[in-house]
């Protein structure tokens, strides 16, 4: 089976021969291939090539993908800097279109064909057209684009004290992603486009699950209604961080057929199973850190230990880095995931 | 001069309206102590820093979140500029100084902002340096206000990168200066391994952790 197949099949419901490899790895590739952080983020032709050649040379079956966490502050006016420097690895906000209620009583919805990285994300896509890849467009989950509009600690504040102000702008949130998905349909149509939505801000680490329960479930979960609603058929949602407590709440959200749901290490690939494996496809979860900081052997053992915990998981199992691959990361640690595969991921 | 009883009614009512991050309570309660003649650093320590550090427990028992924690920080603070202008000259004649930053690269700033609150309610003086902090910054504010301790914070293995760097050019600068670290992917061996004098898990904890260091010094 080609790379491009493998995961093509995953979706469709047939069988694969071994667990497809997936991984969100912008910085690393531009390490891999000798570029900038920076070319990966702002110039989409580069972005995309790096990570075709990374993508080949590593076994990777997923992908290439553009985006970035910080996503919805800049669309929405305010100001974001592009990694520079050697220790960043994505773009990060400067300043925030909406710091009070008056700033959000005035806002906008931005024009999704000019806001922001949209239109280097179109032109990403359109590479993705061009050469028979998956059609993605990345963006924040509901919570994480609301708390990248107005600083975290805002929206926070808001929820307990200034509940309205809170649910206007996951409502507005909310309505920007399904332009944004719309807006791909459109250019693409819809059974062709696959939303990333990435959610670290509704974690655990910063919320309770009663207040994912009132702030981000209803708003993420009508989201992706709309979303299938419009004729999509998969999203893939990660569900960053410490997000154990929110389990059962993300299992009433519909993430198609099948979805593509990806932890980190603090929720088990069993726990993910339990909740989504008869409806999506489970993506994860080594340790970011380990693949980093630890030896080709610790990389090898986690990965085995990944793919023994999820290989029959019902809709499948793509073996993945709980997060972002670090860009630092060993050469050798990153193909030790691939050998891992190749020792333990094959089916019978 | 209020009564032993009224005293006790006053330190329990700044360390309820922390804890139920009720700020207009606090300054009402705050401005009662001032009318009431209670000694003011110990209203701030009796009342508005112990309410803060059964925060920071219902935090580690997971019944308060990060809202929570900042809506009592935003009491605490209120709390404070009350009580503050009537400390008498002795009780804050050194306070303890810390620097505190997410380095370079890394714009988690959610970690650091509540180990701030935790150092502001023990009475120490933060200078708070913000997020994606340069690496010669630390070591150019230090010489500046003269802390006895750096904190640093990191939140990905890529960032955590620049802190033996940090670490390098404080030390180059001040050899006295002590240096805590905390965020998720660093723990004590790590943090051991790159030259900090101290790790702590949580912001609770990074206090205790400053504590410990100022009495090795
Ligand atoms: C000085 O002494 C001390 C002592 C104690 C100290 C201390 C200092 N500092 C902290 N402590 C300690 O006390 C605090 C309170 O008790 C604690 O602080 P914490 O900060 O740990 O806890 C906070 C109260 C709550 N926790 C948090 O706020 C972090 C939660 C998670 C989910 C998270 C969030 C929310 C975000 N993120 Co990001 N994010 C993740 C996080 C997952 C995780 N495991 O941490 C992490 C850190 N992120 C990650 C990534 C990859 C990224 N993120 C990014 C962006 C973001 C958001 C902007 C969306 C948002 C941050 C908003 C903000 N203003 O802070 C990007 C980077 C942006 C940048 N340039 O920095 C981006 C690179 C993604 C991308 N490609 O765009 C991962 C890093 C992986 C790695 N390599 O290590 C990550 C670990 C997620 C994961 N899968 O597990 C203790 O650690």
């Amino acid at each position: 089976m080609s790379n491009s197949d493998r995961a093509e099949a995953l979706l469709r419901g047939d069988k694969v021969d071994r667990v497809p490899l997936y991984h969100f790895l912008l910085g690393f590739c531009a390490r891999n291939v000798g570029y900038t952080t920076v070319d990966m983020y702002n110039n989409a032709e580069k972005s995309f090539q790096a990570q075709l050649w990374t993508f080949e040379q590593y076994g990777i079956d997923g992908g290439p993908d553009y985006g970035y966490a910080s996503y919805g502050g800049w669309e929405f006016g305010g100001e974001i800097k592009m990694p520079e420097g050697e220790w960043q690895q994505a773009p990060s906000h400067v300043n925030f279109p909406v710091n009070t209620e008056e700033d959000l009583a005035a806002l906008a919805m931005p024009d999704v064909k000019t806001a922001g990285s949209l239109p280097l994300a179109m032109e990403f896509s359109k590479l993705q057209q061009k050469h028979g890849k998956p059609i993605t467009v990345t963006l924040g989950g509901n919570f994480s684009v609301a708390g990248n509009i107005c600083p975290p600690s805002t929206l926070c504040r808001w929820m307990l004290k200034k509940p309205d102000a809170a649910h206007r702008i996951l409502q507005i949130a909310s309505d920007h992603i399904l332009d944004v998905v719309r807006y791909w349909s459109d250019t693409f149509g819809a059974e062709n486009v696959i939303p990333n939505l990435w959610e670290p801000m509704a974690a655990n680490d910063i919320i309770s699950p009663k207040q994912f329960e009132k702030f981000a479930l209803p708003y993420i979960k009508e989201t992706n209604e709309k979303m299938l609603g419009m004729g999509i058929k998969h999203i893939l949602y990660h569900i960053c961080g410490e997000q154990n407590a929110n389990m059962p709440l993300w299992a009433q959200i519909p993430m198609g057929d099948p979805g593509m749901v990806t932890f980190g290490h603090q929720v088990k690939l069993s726990t993910a199973i339990e909740y989504f494996g008869d409806s999506c496809i489970i993506l994860g979860n080594v340790l970011p850190a380990l693949i980093q900081t630890g030896t080709p052997q610790q990389v090898y053992d986690a990965s085995r230990d990944c793919i023994l915990e999820a290989k029959d998981a019902p809709r499948g199992f793509m073996l993945m880095p709980g997060c972002e691959l670090p860009p630092m990361s060993p050469f050798f640690n990153v193909y030790m995931m691939k050998k891992a595969i190749e020792d333990f991921g094959y089916y019978g | 001069m209020a009564s032993d009883e009224k005293k006790a009614e006053i330190l329990k009512g700044l360390h309820d309206s922390v804890v139920e991050y009720e700020e207009e309570k606090t300054v009402e309660v705050a401005n009662e102590a001032v009318a009431e003649g209670l000694d003011a650093f110990e209203a701030i320590m009796g009342g508005l820093a112990k309410g803060m550090e059964t925060v920071g427990d219902l935090y580690v028992r997971q019944e308060y979140f990060v809202p929570e924690l900042l809506l009592c920080a935003d009491a605490l603070y209120a709390g404070l500029e009350v009580l503050k202008p009537h400390l008498k000259a002795e009780s804050h004649a050194e306070p303890r100084k810390i620097i505190l930053g997410v380095v370079e690269g890394d714009i988690h700033d959610i970690g650091k902002n509540l180990v701030k609150v935790m150092f502001d309610a023990a009475g120490w003086q933060v200078f708070d340096l913000g997020a994606d902090v340069k690496i010669e910054r630390f070591a150019e504010e230090q010489k500046k206000c003269g802390a006895q301790v750096v904190g640093l914070s990191a939140l990905m293995t890529t960032s955590m990168l620049a802190i033996p760097r940090i670490i390098k050019t404080l030390r180059d600068s001040d050899s006295t200066v002590r240096v805590l670290v905390g965020g998720a992917p660093l723990n004590p061996d790590i943090a051991a391994s790159y030259g900090a004098d101290g790790y702590a898990d949580n912001a609770g904890e990074a206090v205790e952790q400053a504590m410990k260091m100022l009495q090795q010094a």
